[in-house]
């Protein structure tokens, strides 16, 4: 039926007079609530975090630093056997240049031999020192 | 490859067997390889240097066979070692201990 008739007070006069229905705090109201910051200071200080970043970092470093020197130790190791080994490889390429040489020459000397005044052989620069042959000819699978 | 030599049974001075005999060559053929660089700095002109240059090479060629006559086994292991990891030293350490406890420097 209508709210009147539910929530009636004896000797009411009109609906205004309704006793209210809410919803209320319980008897007694409600627990206290917090609502406070409370951020503890506990943990590390600025300096010991300073330090233990200084710490990692320079481990870090002398690590770095120690594979360096074995890096440095086996490029070493390599490059002292190649220099033990060039001047086997450099002989055996001059034998070889010198062999190519000299039938170079005697092609030229024979294309050139009606050329008046062509001195065969080397008409290389004129600084005295020897510089190996500029062109590709002598390598024509190289090149 | 297996085997360092050729047919005659001469080792062939590839560029696995020249590294893995550098140390050896390092040392034994000290002098040549001094003398032909002294020479080369002197002349450029390889046929200046001629004979130095022959010099090295039979000292280089010298030596592997000294060195295929008394520890060939552990001399073919580290050779091949070497060819297969393209003369990485650090790849074939094994091979190389073994190698200078057979054949010492």
């Amino acid at each position: 039926m209508t709210e009147a008739m539910i929530r009636k007070k004896a000797g009411m006069a009109s609906v205004k007079d309704m006793p209210v229905l809410q919803d209320g705090p319980p008897p007694g109201g409600f627990a206290p609530i917090r609502f406070a910051r409370r951020i503890p200071n506990k943990g590390p200080s600025a300096m010991a975090i300073f330090l233990a970043t200084f710490g990692v970092f320079s481990w870090g470093m002398y690590q770095v630093g120690k594979g360096n020197k074995i890096r440095r130790a086996l490029k070493e190791e390599k490059y002292a056997a190649r220099r033990a080994i060039i001047p086997m490889l450099q002989a055996e390429e001059d034998e070889r240049f010198v062999n190519e040489w000299k039938k170079y020459l005697e092609e030229e000397a024979r294309i050139m031999k009606d050329v008046p005044g062509w001195k065969v052989g080397e008409n290389v620069y004129h600084s005295g020192r020897w510089m190996p042959p500029a062109t590709g000819e002598l390598r024509p699978d190289i090149w | 490859m297996t085997s360092t030599v050729d047919t005659a049974g001469e080792p062939v001075p590839t560029s696995s067997l020249l590294m893995a005999a550098a140390k050896h060559i390092g040392t034994k053929c000290r002098g040549e390889n001094l003398a032909f660089l002294k020479c080369k700095k002197d002349d450029p002109n390889p046929e200046k240097c001629l004979d130095k240059g022959r010099q090295v090479t039979q000292c280089v060629l010298h030596l592997l066979r000294d060195l295929h006559q008394n520890c060939s086994k552990e001399l073919d292991a580290y050779a091949g070692c070497m060819y297969y990891h393209t003369n990485e030293f650090e790849l074939c350490r094994k091979e190389q201990k073994e190698f200078e406890k057979a054949c010492t420097l």
